[in-house]
């Protein structure tokens, strides 16, 4: 179909969004992309969903930590905000998200907001609690496998 | 702002891992609230000088029978900064918000909780801060999500007409769970609370931290009244 002359197009606001989780986690931007309509059907109603518009235009996760571009209509930002801190587990699984920055355009809020590199996870031997365990390590956080579960810790937290 | 967290035993984040991603998210503080039986072991000073934001000890009292919360208000107060009740029951709720031993009454609507005039004005007239939770909206679903709304909008009602004291809380148990200010805001506004409302919310801990710090320090002798050493 023509495109629509230009005043007619719709405005957009990029979120960028910070995506933390167990390291053991994987996830895709379907299922993200999912969650997300999800949590605006279910903050919103159906209504609100589709004024919100919402689509994930990047998305990168692994080891427990990753970032996301997500779409919404300007005028919408807080609403999106919202469903977004509205989401709180993907498979099951528990995640920590925050909206680090929004702009007007993909590229801004890639340059501006996505810049940080990610830090490639190790795994080492911490002393947590009196006892030897292989941890997952980013920086200075520690994801301590205890009894079935993990632990967030961070290096103040081993010897 | 501050936000009052459970740490390990209590949640699965240690309270320096809470404190690094609080301050990433834009935190001033953390009020560690474990409950009274699980205790976090942490040394405040040191988290709170590596991560670059304010600890403060609290802790949040579970029991179900008053005469005992008594008993534990009492010894707490003397050791912890901030002094909640873990409400949720009639008794429990009416108890908390008659004590100005108490600082902040906690999620007075979950279980079988409820909340009236009556108990907004003990609480104003006690300055007892009563907590809007919300992590039924960011972490319930369905049925249990449409009620929690439902009580916490009865709360808001009751709590705003009586001009009673307040504080907001995502009441994280882990570092996933907890959400940025801004987050809360925008939250806070689709669920019919003003955004100020909840800063002044998320505020009010750190508020609240600060005064009972003037009150544990020698100099206290009562509100309005303080020592002052000749120098």
């Amino acid at each position: 179909m023509k495109h629509l002359p230009k005043h007619l197009q719709p405005r957009w606001r990029y979120l960028a969004v910070d995506i933390e989780s167990w390291p053991d986690v994987e996830m895709g931007r379907d299922e993200f992309q999912r969650r997300l309509w999800y949590s605006a059907q279910n903050l919103l109603g159906d209504a609100g969903s589709a004024d919100l518009d919402l689509s994930v235009i990047r998305f990168e996760f692994g080891g427990g930590d990753g970032s996301a571009i997500v779409r919404t209509r300007r005028g919408e930002v807080s609403r999106a905000r919202a469903v977004i801190a509205a989401v709180d587990a993907v498979h099951d699984h528990a995640v920590g998200l925050r909206v680090t920055g929004v702009s007007g355009t993909i590229r801004a809020c890639e340059e501006k907001y996505m810049g940080r590199g990610r830090e490639d996870p190790e795994q080492r031997h911490v002393a947590f609690e009196g006892a030897d365990q292989r941890a997952t390590v980013r920086g200075s956080r520690v994801d301590v496998p205890v009894e079935e579960a993990f632990t967030g810790a961070t290096i103040l937290d081993c010897e | 702002m501050y936000e009052a967290v459970h740490a390990r035993p209590d949640g699965q984040s240690t309270v320096a891992r809470l404190a690094l991603t609080a301050s990433e998210y834009g935190f001033d503080g953390l009020v560690v609230r474990n409950h009274g039986d699980e205790p976090a072991s942490y040394s405040p000073g040191e988290v709170a000088d590596t991560y670059d934001i304010d600890i403060v000890a609290g802790v949040e009292i579970r029991v179900d029978d008053p005469s005992r919360a008594s008993g534990f208000v009492s010894s707490h107060r003397e050791h912890q900064r901030i002094v909640a009740v873990h409400g949720g029951n009639p008794e429990i709720n009416r108890f908390a918000v008659e004590q100005p031993q108490v600082d902040v009454l906690a999620h007075p609507m979950i279980d079988d909780g409820d909340f009236n005039h009556v108990l907004a004005k003990e609480a104003a007239r006690n300055a007892v801060r009563i907590e809007f939770n919300l992590a039924g909206v960011l972490r319930a679903s369905g049925g249990t999500r449409v009620r929690r709304l439902r009580n916490l909008r009865k709360l808001r009602e009751i709590v705003t007409e009586y001009d009673a004291p307040y504080v907001v809380s995502a009441d994280p148990f882990s570092h996933l769970q907890l959400r940025a200010p801004r987050e809360l805001s925008a939250v806070g506004e689709v669920i019919g609370f003003d955004a100020k409302q909840i800063e002044r919310g998320l505020a009010e801990w750190g508020r609240l931290a600060e005064r009972n710090r003037q009150r544990q320090s020698e100099a206290f002798v009562e509100p309005g009244v303080r020592r002052l050493d000749d120098e």
